[in-house]
């Protein structure tokens, strides 16, 4: 846009603004005829031209005072009381989280500014310091330890112990937990929740961002103590995020209800899922997960096995929707699995198993199979057609079996191939739909190219030989390989292990 | 043009005062009431005159820095926010998690932000203007005086430069 053009707009712009609205619409017609782009671009102007909308009459920060000021500092080496911020380290719903040394004992701490309204609103600012007073108590191996809950500058800061290492969710993204190590730090997990279950307190966000795995291997889980707003409270759940992480927590909690010990029960057993298997127990889109766990489906996982399977029983009771049915609290969830400790579950679980496949390799070379065995019999009917040049009579009644047959047969497995990529979790319900179909119609083709090689042996060997080869390879396959490679991609294991 | 257009320097410096005081503001007042904008730059810009005068200018300077900076500082943690609760994905905050409820309709601050960008090109000093009034906060008169031209003037600039930027924002806007 030219200056020129842009002074026109304006001068035309506050002109018409100065008329009512009849004289407005005499001069924008009047100058339409003359500059019909420079009265649309005016009369658009006009259309937005709200004096008293309160558009931009705020300023910015005043609009967004959270945007502009929630944290309270930023820089490394500004100091807040006796704590020197060495530098942040994290944020989330809960406000900012700083690397700080307090200088009185020069140790290093975590220091948590929270969200003003703990400041502003005596009702949440009680019931946090309720809670942290109680956490403060709590002295465990597997939790942050809290030091204090300090009032400083006129904001609220949670000082804890400062954990160093890296989260669980970070070690997920690697991959599940290795066998040998998997159970001692479930143990360690349940053992910290157990303590404090035992002092009354509950965590209500466990999961794999909120644990760090120490330098020494052994895992802490942070940020007890914290008051979680009540589910009613509707800033928070506009914003959707302070009410904690919807893949942890179990229907009644998504429902707003009470939470209690048996939240975190079901949070572990999500969590310890995750950590096992490395993938989620239900599902792995935000959106089926939600819809499982609201209908609280059994766990879907199919072509996932936990590597110690006595452990699969504790997680689906910890996982169990009603309430009743899933375990009181974490103690009798560590009881269970230090007992699997003892009773040697834990050997089978450990790593030296050589012959032990990978479900997701063994996955691979089924469809592998499936692939080849569909070229090999859509090579039937090829061959079937040439017995017609020996024996016309019963060559073409041959090959027009063959061929149909070979069609749903072909069909079948180029169908299990697509369902094994789109659509994992029917995999097994399809193929046991559709295997006695395929099975006996890849058994009939066998038959009917044995009998094709004894018509034309004597004639032509080469193609017997040909009809031969294919029928035999087709059979051992029935028989033999597809059993084999079936089984090691537990795409017929039992739904109710 | 270039000699008073805020220095990268002081910006921070400038920041690190708005917020100490705004935060002290806000603790100060009662959780629903506005924090008096006006009263914050002015107690910014005494503040830090009475430390080191010779960094400013004059007052003209200093409110276009601290306006400045304000625009920073806001564009950039909206962006990051806006990252954060997306996943990475499109940034967008829209400005309706204030203390003033219900009387401004919300828009998106990052698309303001590059509205205000575009209008730059076609008006710098309409943009400027925009830039005082809506992240330094300052009044009318204010901003009359900080850029040496007529209140009168002032407000022709921002009914002109008000409606522009609703246009541009109408995309983004709720009805």
């Amino acid at each position: 846009m030219t200056p020129e053009r842009w002074r026109q707009i304006n001068d035309l712009f506050h002109r018409v603004t100065e008329l009512d609205i009849a004289a407005r619409e005499e001069l924008l017609t009047r100058t339409a005829q003359t500059d019909a782009e420079l009265a649309a671009e005016v009369r658009s102007l006009l259309a937005a031209h709200k004096p008293e909308d309160g558009f931009l009459e705020q300023p910015a920060w005043a609009v967004a005072p959270t945007l502009a000021f929630d944290e309270p500092l930023a820089r490394a080496g500004a100091m807040v009381g006796p704590y020197r911020i060495i530098k942040e380290i994290g944020r989330g719903g809960m406000g900012v989280v700083y690397e700080a040394e307090d200088t009185r004992l020069r140790r290093s701490v975590a220091l948590k500014a929270l969200p003003s309204e703990y400041t502003t609103d005596p009702v949440r600012r009680e019931r946090l310091t309720r809670e942290a007073r109680a956490a403060a108590a709590l002295t465990h191996p597997s939790i942050a330890t809290i030091f204090a809950l300090d009032e400083l500058d006129g904001a609220l800061y949670l000082v804890s112990e400062l954990v160093r290492g890296e989260t669980l969710r970070e070690e997920l993204g690697r991959g599940p937990i290795a066998g040998e190590r998997l159970l001692p730090t479930l143990i360690d997990l349940a053992g910290g929740l157990a303590a404090a279950h035992d002092a009354g307190i509950v965590h209500r966000d466990f999961k794999p961002d909120n644990i760090v795995r120490c330098t020494d291997g052994r895992v802490k889980i942070l940020d007890f103590g914290l008051a979680r707003a009540p589910a009613s409270d509707p800033r928070l759940t506009q914003d959707g995020t302070a009410l904690g992480t919807p893949g942890y927590m179990p229907p009644e909690q998504l429902a707003g209800q009470d939470v209690d010990a048996r939240t975190d029960v079901f949070a572990f057993g999500v969590v310890a899922w995750e950590l096992a298997t490395g993938t989620h127990p239900f599902g792995a889109s935000a959106a089926q997960m939600l819809e499982h766990l609201l209908e609280g489906r059994a766990v879907t996982a199919t072509a996932v096995t936990l590597p110690i399977p006595a452990l699969e029983p504790i997680l689906r009771r910890c996982l169990r929707r009603d309430l009743s049915e899933r375990y009181p609290s974490a103690g009798p969830v560590l009881q269970d699995l230090q007992a699997l400790r003892l009773t040697g579950a834990q050997p089978v679980a450990t790593p030296p198993r050589p012959l032990e496949t990978n479900p997701a390799t063994a996955l691979g070379w089924w469809r592998v199979h499936q692939a080849v065995l569909a070229v090999v019999i859509a090579s039937m009917p090829v061959a079937t057609w040439f017995v017609r040049r020996w024996n016309p009579q019963m060559g073409s009644w041959l090959f027009l079996v063959v061929l149909a047959l070979a069609t749903i047969s072909v069909a079948t497995r180029l169908n299990l191939l697509f369902t094994s990529r789109v659509n994992l979790p029917h995999l097994r319900d399809q193929r046991r739909r559709v295997y006695p179909v395929m099975a006996g119609a890849e058994a009939i083709l066998g038959v009917l190219l044995l009998a094709s090689a004894a018509l034309v042996a004597g004639d032509t060997d080469a193609l017997a030989s040909v009809l031969v080869t294919l029928a035999v390879a087709t059979m051992a396959s029935l028989g033999v390989i597809e059993p084999a490679t079936t089984a090691a991609a537990r795409i017929d294991a039992d739904e109710g292990r | 043009m270039t000699n008073d257009r805020p220095v990268d320097a002081l910006l921070p410096v400038v920041y690190e005062e708005l917020r100490r005081l705004a935060a002290s503001y806000l603790r100060r007042e009662r959780p629903g009431q506005t924090l008096q904008p006006t009263a914050l730059v002015h107690e910014a810009y005494l503040r830090l005159m009475k430390d080191r005068p010779e960094r400013w200018q004059n007052r003209a300077h200093f409110c276009a820095i601290a306006a400045h900076s304000m625009r920073q500082i806001l564009i950039e943690r909206a962006r990051a926010r806006g990252a954060q609760k997306r996943g990475g994905a499109q940034p967008r905050v829209t400005l309706d998690e204030g203390l003033v409820g219900g009387e401004s309709p919300s828009f998106d601050l990052v698309a303001l932000d590059e509205a205000l960008g575009r209008l730059e090109q076609i008006d710098a000093e309409q943009a400027r203007l925009v830039e005082l009034r809506f992240f330094g906060g300052l009044t009318i008169e204010e901003t009359a005086e900080a850029m040496n031209i007529s209140p009168a003037t002032v407000k022709r600039h921002w009914t002109m430069a008000r409606a522009w930027l609703a246009r541009e924002l109408a995309g983004d806007r709720p009805v």
